[in-house]
């Protein structure tokens, strides 16, 4: 039985949205910079094999913003999960989570909302234990596109979630 | 704009889709994509997969801007509109084609983002050095802080013992320990200073003072120290000075004593020579010109433009004592009064250290009056009643033994701020000798507790405070505390005792 969602990555802009997508997908990275606009749309398939089941997510990968609040509203239409990503090493990109939160739960509540910490290979593992303190809500991955820790893990359970 | 947008649009490639409820493609232009009509529109890209269920919906309208599709193998970059009628009329897609107009969007977003990550990252980094910055400054004033103790134990101690019983070779040591003390206190004094120039806190005092008198007693101390030395000692002091000036005379004392050192430091044989004469006087300011020249070791010319920096020695280091910061502080303190200090040296030739400092001249300046600077007589017949509140045992000790050679004095000793309040309500002090960084407590708060008491005896007890912290700003604080006076750390007993004096009856 195959089973098709739809994924939407957002946050501000340079925090590696677009490569934690082509980690997941094609398994590749690049250093360099390239901005997004507007949307890029990937398809990836994710086996549940306790469940029998495939899992078609379709990820919508969204230009960055300084307020995610100018962010188009018809692209949010039908998410069946957010993944809300920062950039570790940018307090501008996490500053302003707790609202942001709370605009994407106003826009559709019952939509499950993942925060992941992105480019965690550039603090040490202190800094990165500092900051789940520090930030509020709690965060539930620091994933790295450069290296790939922990990005297949944060959309597989993401797919079991969304079964 | 409009004109932008037209050209857009002439150029614009559309593509209209007639779809069933289901995303079946009932009618399509090829313009695009090509399409058989079998084809359901969730194949044509995983796009139109996330929306498909918006086709079920009656009469509505959707617009989404800036998609990237991937048709025929080609990318485009798309604006996709979704129209819903009632359920008699099929929906209809169109795919509005608008990859050049978007790609300089691209290409603005691009250089804006650069931008503001880069600044980001830059402020980060600066944010970083700052707080390192503080970090270092206010770990070497506590540090030196925490010095001032054992100095201040040291001190009245080599002046204590000087006055008994020594042999020569005794006195011969205790010569040797008094100089130490007096160079640690000088270093350390100097890195309070850096560190106060570094966070902006060093600031001058401006009072009239005897410019003349000022310069004589310089003199007169590197007038012997160079004779020691066996160097030829020379100086000029222009008559026409005024005999009162404006200005920071500690700091301007600094200054001059900083170059004279170094002048008489670096010159093994031949002369230091101090001269001063006045510029001009206009606008009620007197420029003042301040050289010393000496036939010293000279500096390399490679060498002259780092010596004002903090840490520096040109010299090697292992051969002259100091902690590098002299000319430092001395370049920092000349240019606080708007001023340059200039340097011109030949190696092996000497070196000449100039300035002209601007002092405010004004006839109705006027030095404190005899009675002001006077220090009070302590009566002979009288004892007076001290308490110390201080918890470190060598200032402690230091404080004891300098009262208890006068003869003079009771010293009661609490070591703990929450006892200040009931020792003094339960005796009649005279004076109250008042550490500022007690352990529990800080010394001015302590104060404001007594100067709030009920009794006017208590509450009217001189407080003079025993404290390092001495930046204008907390000098303000302790005023305001009701705290009278303030002896510097580490302090000698000349000071201490002449301090106590001004406030006894």
């Amino acid at each position: 039985m195959k089973i098709s969602k739809k994924v939407v990555l957002i946050g501000h802009f340079g925090v590696g949205k677009s490569s934690l997508i082509r980690r997941f997908v094609e398994n590749t990275f690049s250093d360099d910079y390239k901005v997004t606009i507007g949307v890029h749309i990937f398809k990836k398939s994710v086996a549940i094999p306790e469940e029998g089941k495939d899992v078609s997510l379709v990820i919508w990968d969204l230009e960055g913003n300084d307020d995610i609040r100018d962010t188009r509203t018809s692209y949010l239409l039908g998410t069946s999960a957010y993944i809300y990503v920062f950039d570790v090493t940018r307090p501008a990109t996490y500053n302003t989570i707790g609202s942001d939160i709370e605009y994407l739960k106003q826009h559709s509540d019952k939509t499950p909302i993942r925060i992941v910490g992105n480019k965690e290979d550039l603090l040490t593992k202190e800094q990165i234990k500092d900051l789940n303190g520090e930030i509020e809500p709690l965060i539930d991955f620091f994933t790295s596109a450069k290296t790939g820790n922990k990005v297949d893990e944060l959309f597989s359970k993401l797919a079991m979630e969304l079964i | 704009m409009l004109e932008t947008y037209k050209k857009q649009h002439a150029k614009a490639i559309i593509q209209y889709i007639v779809v069933d409820f289901n995303g079946q493609i009932l009618e399509s232009d090829a313009i695009l994509f090509g399409n058989s009509k079998e084809e359901n529109i969730v194949d044509v890209s995983p796009f139109f997969e996330t929306v498909i269920h918006l086709l079920e919906s009656q009469d509505k309208e959707y617009f989404f801007n800036c998609i990237h599709l991937n048709l025929n193998n080609k990318s485009i970059t798309a604006d996709i509109a979704l129209k819903t009628f009632n359920k008699e009329k099929y929906p209809l897609i169109t795919i509005t084609d608008l990859t050049s107009h978007y790609k300089h969007y691209q290409t603005t977003a691009q250089v804006r983002n650069e931008s503001v990550i880069n600044s980001e990252i830059l402020e980060l980094k600066n944010s970083y050095l700052r707080e390192k910055e503080e970090f270092k400054n206010t770990f070497i004033a506590n540090f030196s802080h925490e010095l001032r103790d054992p100095i201040t134990g040291i001190i009245t101690f080599s002046d204590i013992l000087k006055n008994t019983q020594l042999d020569d070779q005794q006195k011969n040591y205790l010569q040797i320990l008094k100089s130490s003390s007096s160079f640690l206190k000088k270093m350390i004094d100097d890195i309070l200073d850096i560190s106060k120039i570094e966070v902006g806190k060093l600031q001058l005092v401006l009072k009239p003072f005897d410019i003349r008198e000022l310069l004589k007693d310089i003199n007169a101390s590197y007038a012997i120290r160079a004779k020691e030395k066996g160097l030829e000692y020379f100086t000029s002091i222009d008559e026409k000075l005024p005999l009162i000036v404006g200005g920071d005379a500690m700091r301007l004392r600094q200054v001059l004593t900083n170059l004279l050192d170094n002048a008489i430091k670096f010159t093994e044989k031949g002369s230091v020579t101090f001269n001063v004469s006045l510029n001009q006087v206009r606008a009620q300011k007197a420029s003042v010109h301040f050289e010393i020249i000496d036939t010293g070791i000279g500096i390399a010319p490679e060498k002259l433009e780092s010596i004002f920096e903090n840490f520096t020695q040109v010299n090697n280091p292992l051969s002259f004592k100091g902690s590098g910061l002299g000319l430092a502080i001395v370049k920092y303190l000349v240019e606080l009064t708007r001023s340059k200090i200039s340097v011109e040296s030949e190696v092996d030739k000497g070196s000449t250290f100039s300035t002209n400092i601007n002092f405010r001249v004004d006839s109705n300046q006027k030095l404190p009056t005899k009675e002001e600077v006077k220090i009070k007589t302590i009566k002979s017949d009288k004892k007076y009643n001290i308490l110390l509140v201080e918890d470190s045992e060598i200032t402690q000790l230091s404080v004891l033994k300098i009262l208890a050679r006068k003869g003079q004095f009771f010293l009661d000793i609490v070591s703990n701020a929450d006892e200040v309040i009931p020792r003094i309500e339960n005796s009649e002090f005279d004076l109250v000798l008042m550490d500022i960084k007690l352990q529990d407590q800080w010394g001015d708060e302590v104060a404001k507790k007594i100067r709030q008491l009920p009794e006017r005896e208590h509450k009217r007890v001189p407080i003079i405070a025993l404290t390092a912290k001495v930046f204008s700003e907390d000098l303000k604080k302790y005023k305001k505390a009701g705290i009278n006076d303030v002896v510097k750390k580490p302090f000698d007993e000349t000071t201490l005792i002449n301090t106590i004096s001004k406030y006894l009856k």
